[in-house]
């Protein structure tokens, strides 16, 4: 690829996000950063990878961190500035890449070869997904979309700017539920590569 | 209740509120609640200029006392002596650092031990307290968390057991004298005690907890540090002492600006300077002999605390001259019956289970007061002298308990999490919190035995 391409891609718990982002690196042959940027910041570090999932994409609680001038001791805000960090600099080297969720948007914000998604799907659509992916029964998927879906709010509107969700965030918003994962992958990616036609 | 005082105590819980939620800088809330206390407290509702002065307390900055001082001499309000010894350590401080002179010690020391993570760790563990004792656990183990993480990447070890270790040590070795931690200094300019006092009281108490907690250290973490079978380590890549260091001259001229600072504070009770004496005296040096980084360690000063200080003893002026605290004391006295033994045993454990959630430092410098109105009103300097051990034991040490209780534990799990070592609540509490306890309860118990038994209230 001889531009650079890079694209934040939000999503709603149950929308399918994780594995259009799959389809668009797939189909560009570029790398996809998801939890795994944990990993990479593990191995760099000599850190236990699980220890850090336990922080990936949380709000920091107020009540039990406290931040002395510059040193905050929250592992959740430090967890989200190393993955911002670890964006920055793949973007900086020149890597062309998707990245799913970890405010990536807010991270490269102001790159113009950035191109932001936010994937959302009709709740029924979300709630048979994660009660065939997790096998939970309907009462307890709706629970748990709702809780990450919550979580993944805070987490982006406490670590970059408010708006996770909304379509004045993102440069392209979309809903899942009317083509389907491969359908809605397809069209995004047209999307992109007339994005990236119009890149100088 | 007065007006005076709902209003007194009602700025006072909303500034510590807004000091838990840390949205807004902490010397901004304090300063703007001094503001409020001046305008409302001592201007609306007591239409008193005495008060004001009494709490801005800067006449006494002009007295030949506040430098040179033959006798002990209690202050209240704006602890100025407190402002200015902190001011000229960080001063210090921030020179010592610019030359390198805190990773070179623990890079030399680690050397010493020929990198072995159990010496390692135990002589960790007693620097981390020396140091405290003259310089804030803060800067300590901000240095102390980064070479540990630093070495424990090169000998292949899990850095969070020695730094979790560090912290408790700095902040009991910060308990051994006057100008160890902020509430001391508060303690000891507060009621005109010496580094000596603090030495002969606290420091033996801090001592004795000291040889405890090191076994109890090394009992808890030696298998986490023990060697991993066939695992090599390559010395050479472990940085050379030397390399620390930024200027020789520097170095030489920080240290001994250091060496002086120990003498005159260890000195004080016999020639009489002040410890606002001290602190001016060491910041000129410093300042002096900076050269051309004169701006940077000016810049390097914490000011926000400083100013964060300024704020709180306005604050905690309203509540003294409005008399909440007298009222608290005098709660304190009716719960323990003129039992001294029981008073001491709720300060000290009231003292460390508060500085465990929140900042010791507005802590101690609202119960200095009550400490003061409780042997005030029994008329007995020995009792005194035994609540300002016991408050400065309280606050000092169960601070170390969480993650939250004393900056410095922020600034050990900071760097910590940083360097991809997250220390959350469970872990941090499974050995800190058991250690606290263990140091209260041995303090508690030496306070009993050494200071209680002659007391009459």
């Amino acid at each position: 690829m001889d531009k650079q391409i890079l694209i934040a891609l939000g999503r709603t718990c149950g929308s399918g996000g994780h594995v259009i982002a799959e389809r668009i690196a797939e189909h560009f042959g570029i790398s996809l950063y998801d939890k795994n940027i944990l990993k990479h910041i593990a191995d760099e570090n000599n850190s236990d990878y699980e220890e850090l999932v336990k922080y990936d994409e949380k709000k920091r609680n107020i009540f039990l961190s406290r931040k002395y001038n510059e040193h905050n001791a929250s592992m959740e805000d430090v967890l989200a500035q190393m993955q911002a960090d670890f964006i920055k600099e793949k973007a900086a080297s020149g890597e062309s890449f998707v990245v799913v969720g970890r405010c990536a948007d807010v991270a490269l914000h102001g790159n113009e070869n950035l191109i932001t998604i936010f994937v959302n799907a009709e709740d029924d659509a979300r709630i048979k997904r994660i009660m065939t992916a997790d096998k939970l029964s309907e009462k307890e998927a709706k629970v748990f979309i709702e809780k990450k879906d919550k979580q993944r709010r805070n987490y982006h509107d406490s670590h970059g700017v408010e708006g996770w969700g909304d379509a004045t965030t993102y440069d392209i918003c979309i809903s899942s539920s009317y083509f389907g994962i491969e359908e809605t992958a397809d069209f995004l990616c047209a999307y992109i590569e007339k994005r990236m036609a119009k890149l100088k | 209740m007065t007006a005076a005082q709902i209003i007194a105590v009602s700025i006072f819980l909303v500034m510590f509120a807004l000091m838990v939620l840390d949205k807004i800088e902490k010397q901004y809330v304090t300063l703007t609640a001094g503001a409020l206390t001046l305008i409302f407290v001592f201007g609306v509702a007591m239409r008193s200029i005495d008060a004001v002065v009494k709490t801005l307390n800067y006449k006494a900055i002009f007295t030949l006392n506040f430098w040179y001082s033959t006798q002990s001499e209690e202050s209240s309000g704006i602890n100025w002596a407190t402002i200015i010894f902190l001011c000229g350590m960080m001063i210090m401080v921030e020179g010592m650092a610019h030359a390198g002179f805190f990773r070179w010690l623990c890079l030399r020391l680690a050397k010493l031990v020929n990198y072995k993570p159990i010496p390692l760790f135990i002589t960790f563990m007693v620097m981390a307290s020396v140091l405290s004792m003259f310089i804030d656990s803060i800067t300590v183990i901000l240095f102390l968390a980064a070479v540990t993480v630093e070495l424990s990447k090169l000998l292949k070890l899990n850095p969070v057991p020695m730094i979790l270790s560090e912290i408790f040590c700095a902040n009991l070795g910060g308990s051994a004298t006057m100008c160890g931690d902020p509430p001391n200094i508060i303690i000891g300019t507060g009621l005109g005690y010496s580094f000596f006092d603090f030495l002969k009281n606290t420091g033996v108490i801090a001592g004795i907890c000291l040889i405890v907690v090191v076994i109890y250290f090394y009992l808890v973490y030696h298998k986490q540090l023990a060697p991993k079978d066939g695992e090599t380590v390559d010395l050479s890549a472990i940085p050379d002492p030397k390399s620390a260091i930024s200027s020789t001259r520097e170095f030489v001229i920080s240290s001994v600006i250091f060496g002086i600072a120990v003498i005159l504070l260890v000195s004080h009770s016999a020639t009489h300077l002040t410890v606002a004496f001290i602190g001016t005296f060491i910041a000129i040096i410093t300042l002096a002999t900076s050269g051309k980084n004169i701006g940077k360690v000016l810049k390097g000063v914490d000011w926000k605390t400083l100013a964060f200080f300024i704020g709180l003893f306005i604050v905690v002026g309203g509540l003294e001259q409005t008399g909440v605290l007298t009222a608290i004391a005098g709660v304190i006295e009716k719960i323990c019956g003129g039992n001294v033994y029981l008073m001491v045993a709720i300060i000290i454990w009231l003292s460390a289970f508060a500085s465990a959630f929140v900042d010791n430092i507005p802590f101690a410098a609202t119960m200095l007061p009550v400490i003061k109105g409780l042997a005030g009103a029994s008329g007995s300097p020995a009792l005194v002298h035994c609540l300002a051990w016991t408050l400065s034991m309280g606050t000092d040490i169960g601070g170390s308990a969480t993650p939250i209780g004393a900056s410095a534990n922020v600034v050990g799990t900071a760097v910590a999490a940083k360097n991809g070592h997250p220390i959350g609540w469970g872990k941090y509490c499974k050995t800190a919190a058991p250690a606290t306890i263990i140091v209260v309860a041995i303090s508690m118990l030496i306070i009993f035995l050494r200071y209680c038994g002659g007391i009459t209230i």
